[in-house]
């Protein structure tokens, strides 16, 4: 009886050295002047680029820009076009040059590099589509302020819930047909889930380049897929059909069970190649925050599961889910290649729910 | 209306969003004594009109409640759900349809839910068999097992019919979880540490 006290006296000393010392390094660590890539930094540009914003607005303009932080506006976004999703915030289209420069430069404070050149693209894209639809249809009301479905570049929406803060939780909104970002801040912790980039087209041209806005997301995935053996393919390998996001809008707070194959069950290669293609939605984020959402999910990589739907060829329109315990992507191609919705969510913590939970 | 309609119809048909298809989204929510199926039905554009009509039997415009409880009895009424092997009756909990311009903006998206209570179940493997036979000639399906909320269910396969109108859920039953060996460690540790302090204070009254 007496035996295993002394050996969980031990165990209970080792631990509280342990647990001290690691708190000490820490607090020696957080001590220093924060490095330049600090998250606390981030936010600090990012509520320096958010108030340039509002005085750049006039007393309407940030009448509509502004929300409460709880309240209905924070799980309004969509994929669809006005009016079939009617949007609230500030209308890109409304805004003067000025303060539309304003804006672009929050978006690309905000956003790391090839995450603001993705939002671009994405809505690059929109506009290539509006301008397709408008000269096939001369008069009709589709991309414009007629009362049909409308998209394109000035039909994107900003919103801020809450006030912007170093410390306080606040949330910029930005989103639009096939757009929605949701970055949700407390002093220097981020999320950026959910948010849903999408495309369509998938591919165009723009000023003699083509254009493929989710083309890392979708060349990643089919690499991965067919670096699987026999085995691990038909572990991954859903045998039935997925037409459409799981977990797209409105599907906030479900978790589902998990499918496919295992990490734990991909070689070292394999999972890098897993985790860099889960950096396509991740490192939409600056850098500052990218980083420790990738750590977080590298730690739980062994319950991460990757599946898949559809043909394996690259070119043809393939489901994919990446599945984890704080971790949701999906990329579900809406019957062709050229028209994708992608969903990116966190279980855990979708709209910062962690760290501003009171 | 009619020309309004169609202009959204067009135009939405361009940006290829899902118009002439009936999406049917089922999730399942398995417990010990219970399976909860909560069912979203999207009609696209193009469908709106021929939903509404299913919901608007008396032809006034108007989705009453009575109206949307009775399209969610009909609808129920084309799900299948058994557990092994039996068939289970789920009774229709609430149904919830959006407004009609909602749906023919292809926005709406229509609610239903609904309880299956499941009797003398034994600890063990069990499967659940799910069918949707709703509109089948024009609808895609998405059906999906959530995760338990109860430790005392665990999923441990899904197969499914290649459109997902089928979903076959393997799921165990337990008995009451046992403390989790993490609990133990931390308990045992802090059992120590407090025994420990004892000890040495002990020992000092002693000197």
């Amino acid at each position: 009886m007496r035996s295993p006290m002394p050996l969980a006296s031990t165990l209970g000393l080792g631990l509280f050295v342990t647990v001290a010392a690691a708190g000490l390094a820490q607090r020696g660590a957080t001590s220093q002047t924060p490095a330049p890539g600090a998250p606390s930094d981030a936010t600090a540009r990012i509520v320096g680029a958010a108030q340039s914003v509002l005085t750049a607005l006039d007393e309407a303009g940030r009448a509509k820009v502004q929300f409460p932080f709880e309240g209905p506006q924070k799980t309004r976004w969509s994929n669809l076009p006005s009016p079939m999703f009617q949007r609230e915030g500030l209308r890109l289209g409304d805004l003067t040059p000025a303060q539309r420069t304003a804006v672009t430069t929050l978006l690309s404070t905000a956003l790391s590099r090839d995450g603001y050149r993705k939002a671009v693209d994405i809505m690059r894209g929109d506009e290539a589509l509006r301008k397709t639809q408008t000269a096939g249809r001369a008069g009709a009301p589709a991309g414009g302020r007629g009362g049909g479905v409308r998209f394109g570049e000035d039909e994107y929406f900003l919103a801020f819930l809450g006030t912007p803060s170093v410390t306080a939780p606040w949330m910029l909104q930005f989103g639009g047909h096939h757009l929605a970002i949701n970055l949700t801040m407390a002093g220097s912790q981020a999320s950026m889930a959910p948010s849903l980039p999408a495309a369509q087209p998938a591919s165009y041209t723009f000023e003699g380049r083509t254009v493929r806005p989710l083309g890392q997301e979708n060349d990643k995935a089919f690499a991965l897929i067919n670096a699987l053996n026999d085995a691990q393919r038909k572990q991954a390998i859903l045998g039935y059909r997925v037409s459409d996001l799981v977990l797209g809008p409105t599907q906030d707070g479900r978790t589902i069970q998990p499918e496919g194959i295992p990490a734990s069950a991909l070689l070292a290669p394999q999972q890098t190649m897993l985790l860099d293609l889960v950096k396509e939605w991740t490192g939409i984020m600056t850098d500052a925050f990218a980083e420790p959402r990738l750590a977080e999910i590298r730690t739980n990589l062994p319950q991460t599961y990757f599946a898949w739907s559809g043909p394996t060829t690259n070119g043809s329109a393939a489901y994919f889910r990446i599945q984890g315990p704080a971790l949701v992507i999906e990329y579900a191609p809406q019957g062709s290649v050229d028209h994708i919705h992608t969903i990116y969510r966190d279980p855990t913590n979708d709209y910062g729910a962690k760290f501003t939970r009171k | 209306m009619l020309v309004v309609t169609t202009a959204i119809v067009c135009a939405a048909g361009v940006s290829a969003h899902r118009t002439d298809e009936y999406l049917q989204a089922a999730r399942l929510a398995i417990d010990s004594g219970t399976v909860q199926i909560a069912l979203d039905l999207t009609p696209g554009i193009a469908l709106a009109e021929a939903i509404i009509a299913d919901i608007d039997r008396n032809r006034d415009g108007s989705l009453s409640p009575d109206e949307q409880r009775a399209y969610g009895g009909l609808v129920m009424s084309a799900l299948t759900l058994e557990i092994d092997g039996t068939p289970v009756r789920a009774q229709l909990g609430v149904t919830d349809v959006p407004g009609a311009e909602a749906m023919r903006r292809g926005e709406g998206t229509i609610r239903i839910q609904s309880t299956a209570t499941l009797t003398r179940l034994s600890i063990g493997p069990h499967q659940l068999l799910f069918r949707n036979r709703h509109h089948p000639d024009r609808s895609v399906y998405l059906a999906n097992a959530l995760v338990p909320d109860s430790d005392k269910v665990a999923v441990t396969a899904q197969r499914r019919d290649v459109d997902q109108r089928e979903l076959i859920i393997d799921y165990v039953l337990r008995a009451a979880p046992a403390a989790p060996a993490g609990a133990w460690l931390w308990g045992s540790i802090a059992g120590a540490m407090v025994l420990s302090v004892l000890r040495i204070r002990r020992s000092r009254s002693v000197t």
